[in-house]
């Protein structure tokens, strides 16, 4: 007879001595969790029950006992608290609350991986922009450290990247509970360095990264310029790389764009898939928005949508932030926007893109970019490291601005047009051939238009 | 059991222990409540398997005994009596109660069906003041979590440190914290760096036990189990003890989620803003949205509600006001919660755009925090 079977038979017979009402309170969930020859355990949901089962029915209880195994002469209580497994918290979504009264989210977070469930792959808008960075990170979290080691996934803001990186993390919590994930933001991992090095607990800050089976660091740009911590975290990559454990890295730009990153660093994150999000297309933004008003329970005509997808192009959050804008609006008013309505709501958002994206900032950033003086770029000067951010300067100017050739060749080094139409010509016939001047003028920019905050 | 008592004692006594006795249909015995004569007193004893509530009255006892009565019944009965001396008797399962000018028997239960209060060993434990102590759970106690799906945050958390105690407690929307300083004679404490999840309900009758009786209070712990002891001067012997299981699990980090900077501060008078906000709750319709304002160059909040139904409503309070201007929605029963439990005349709101955590804190009184989650943009 096993333990469980034995527990029943007891409870079998006691039944008939006691009232009902006392055996559903004394003995509801208990049950023998150790039986050696002698002695037998009992563990009781509390220690009300413990004392009444030890004061009142132990004789009885161990007569039968008895009667089942004459080798039996002992029983000893212990308290358990099974309802806390019953009332494990439910996996799934917290329910959207309908009247929008926030929460902290940091409750939402797990507090030993850091995730936050809200993201998953359920919930994660697949299109053609991030469908390599989607499949890749589903792929990893079917099977953690084979695949893709390390996955390092760049784009702009408000694209995506931290939904993603977070989804693969909760994925590989529910395909192998036993795995160790950690997720952490590099700013984190930088301050955590930083205490650790202060407390002189460096090993146990080293040991808690080392043990993880997945490791998860959002936006890693920041590390640029931080050199002990690359040199912490290069250790520490090494380490996990070496028993096959799975590495994710987010950041906003691609490995070798990050400045002031060792090589060697560098050359390791690139080892593995790198993966890009872009901006999302009109239909993707259709998606998007169809997902989000399904979500928060709203709802707008498809026209109104359209019309949002077409205004805001380039980030995720602002669409989330227009959809916001038209939701308060509908509750203030009780009525659904119409389309003339949200023009005029969005008439700024539009007019504020344009005028924000103005020649100043594409020279600023230009030159930022390519760390040269803006007086330089200004000038005539030939030199060699000028010339090229110019062109550029030149052809964002014209592409992106629609400026006159006249207008382009004398603000920039009081130049010819013909100069100004040899720099766009030059640029447009070198973006066909080159993957990585596509790259470096999609992240320029990304970074004139990442600063727009029209709303 | 034989033993006379004084009408007063017994009445007190039995008010305490009353409260804790459960109206459960599956287990009738525990309506009832335990009284027992040993020695000196007679000890009354009441629990729902949750708590479990001991209490000692002074009485002569001529003989000993025990005997279980219902507690409504005994409780309304003896508030009722005009007299001070009273005489119980016990005689099989009866109880004969006797004074100058009645006579009467209430019908009892076999004492040995009587569920046995769990004991905890008096090792461990720690002595403070009750006073503060049970006022600072009142301050935070209402803010638990209702939902018994996350276990841990429906209780109210405790943390011993060296000489301070933290009480906090959130539901997700809002969270309440209360730093109370341990004084210097109780440093028999080993309970540094301990914490524990009080249920809600032992919470509930430490406030209402605390609000009559003064004096010191003495903590036991067990891994998940907590007893508190009450004594009076007079005598060496506890005259109430309640018992209590733990919850299990670890309390949220909830550290984080307190602020420690603020974009906009306006410092207002507290009656003054509750008053508004009682105004302005009359048209905030069913999810009971009020909108504050605050525009420091004009020294001022506004409070605006409205419900398409009702009407609106638009006030102003004058205060001290710094950082930049803002626009932000509340629930103004949880603002109002908030302020309920600030006791000083003044206090700083001090708020985190439209999306973050907002505080309320007494002026003046660093020992207390409410923080509380805006409702989304409208």
């Amino acid at each position: 007879m096993n333990k469980k079977e034995l527990w029943e038979a007891v409870l079998a017979q006691i039944q008939f001595n006691i009232s009902r009402a006392s055996f559903a309170t004394w003995f509801k969930d208990t049950h023998i969790i150790s039986r050696n020859k002698k002695k037998v355990i009992v563990s009781v949901p509390s220690h009300f029950s413990q004392e009444w089962l030890q004061n009142k029915y132990d004789r009885i209880i161990l007569k039968i006992l008895h009667s089942l195994d004459n080798q039996i002469k002992e029983i000893q209580y212990t308290t358990s608290q099974p309802s806390l497994e019953i009332a494990e918290a439910p996996t799934s979504l917290p329910a959207v609350s309908i009247n929008n009264q926030l929460e902290f989210q940091e409750l939402q977070i797990n507090t030993e991986t850091n995730l936050n469930p809200r993201y998953t792959f359920e919930n994660f808008v697949v299109g053609p922009f991030n469908e390599l960075a989607q499949a890749a990170g589903w792929a990893i979290s079917k099977n953690p450290g084979v695949v893709y080691n390390p996955l390092f996934v760049y784009g702009g803001v408000g694209l995506g990247k931290t939904h993603l990186l977070q989804a693969i993390g909760n994925e590989v919590v529910k395909n192998f509970p036993s795995k160790k994930i950690k997720y952490i933001p590099s700013e984190k991992f930088i301050s955590g360095l930083v205490a650790a090095i202060k407390n002189h607990s460096i090993e146990d800050f080293k040991i808690k990264y080392r043990e993880a089976d997945v490791l998860i660091i959002d936006d890693v740009q920041f590390l640029a310029g931080k050199d002990k911590s690359q040199e912490e975290f290069f250790h520490i990559f090494n380490a996990l790389y070496e028993k096959n454990k799975q590495i994710a890295l987010s950041s906003d730009r691609p490995p070798k764009a990050i400045p002031a990153l060792e090589e060697r660093l560098k050359s390791r994150f690139e080892g593995g898939m790198i993966a890009d999000i872009g901006s999302p297309d009109f239909e993707t933004r259709m998606a998007i928005l169809k997902t989000k008003t399904q979500e928060r329970r709203l709802d707008f005509s498809e026209k109104v949508l359209e019309y949002i997808a077409s205004v805001v192009q380039n980030n995720i959050r602002q669409l989330e932030g227009a959809l916001n804008r038209l939701a308060a609006y509908q509750k203030l008013n009780s009525q659904s926007p119409d389309i003339q309505i949200v023009q005029t709501l969005f008439k700024n958002l539009i007019t504020g893109s344009t005028k924000v994206a103005n020649y100043k900032k594409v020279i600023q950033v230009v030159s930022e970019f390519y760390d040269i003086k803006q007086s330089d770029l200004l000038s005539s000067s030939r030199k060699k490291e000028v010339v090229r951010p110019r062109q550029i300067a030149m052809y964002l100017l014209r592409e992106n601005l629609k400026s006159s050739y006249p207008s382009i060749g004398r603000r920039l080094g009081g130049k010819d047009h013909t100069t100004a139409i040899y720099a766009y010509e030059k640029i447009v016939k070198e973006l066909k051939q080159s993957e990585s001047l596509v790259e470096e003028i999609n992240y320029i920019k990304q970074r004139i238009y990442s600063s727009l905050d029209p709303l | 059991m034989k033993l006379l008592v004084l009408k007063e004692n017994l009445n007190k006594g039995l008010g305490f222990t009353e409260r804790v006795v459960s109206k459960s249909l599956s287990l009738p015995i525990l309506n009832n409540i335990l009284l027992s004569a040993k020695g000196n007193f007679l000890n009354l004893s009441a629990t729902d398997l949750e708590i479990g509530i001991r209490y000692w009255v002074l009485a002569k006892i001529d003989k000993e005994g025990k005997i279980v009565i219902p507690a409504k019944v005994l409780a309304s009965f003896i508030g009722s009596l005009p007299e001070s001396k009273i005489s119980f008797e016990s005689i099989n399962n009866i109880l004969h109660i006797k004074g100058e000018s009645f006579k009467t028997k209430i019908k009892g239960f076999n004492p040995d069906e009587f569920p046995i209060i769990p004991k905890i060993e008096e090792k461990e434990f720690l002595e403070l003041n009750s006073a503060p102590f049970c006022q600072g759970l009142a301050q935070v106690h209402k803010y638990a979590s209702l939902n018994q799906t996350r276990p841990e945050i429906s209780g109210i958390y405790l943390a011993f440190q060296k000489n301070q105690v933290q009480l906090a407690s959130t539901d997700s929307f809002r969270l309440a914290e209360k730093t109370l300083l341990l004084e210097a004679g109780s440093e028999k404490s080993n309970f540094q760096g301990q914490s524990l999840i009080l249920p809600q309900k032992i919470v509930q009758e430490l406030i209402n036990i605390g609000s009559e009786k003064k004096g010191k209070l003495k903590i036991y712990l067990t891994p998940n189990q907590i007893m508190f002891e009450f004594r009076t001067k007079e005598s060496s012997q506890p005259q109430l003890q309640l018992i209590s299981r733990l919850i299990e699990g670890d309390y949220p980090n909830y550290q984080e989620i307190i602020p420690k900077k603020y974009e906009t501060q306006i410092v207002l008078p507290r009656e003054k803003f509750l008053n508004h906000l009682k105004t302005a709750s009359l048209f905030s319709g069913r999810i009971n949205e009020v909108k504050v304002k605050i525009d420091p160059s004009q020294e001022e909040m506004e409070i605006f509600s409205q419900s398409s139904e009702i009407g609106e409503n638009q006030s102003l309070v004058q205060g001290k006001t710094k950082g930049k201007m803002t626009e932000v929605s509340f629930n103004w029963r949880f603002l109002i919660d908030g302020l309920i439990n600030i006791q000083s005349p003044e206090v700083s709101f001090e708020l985190n755009g439209e999306e973050g955590p907002a505080a309320l804190k007494p002026v003046g009184d660093p020992s207390y925090i409410y923080i509380i989650m805006p409702i989304k943009a409208s």
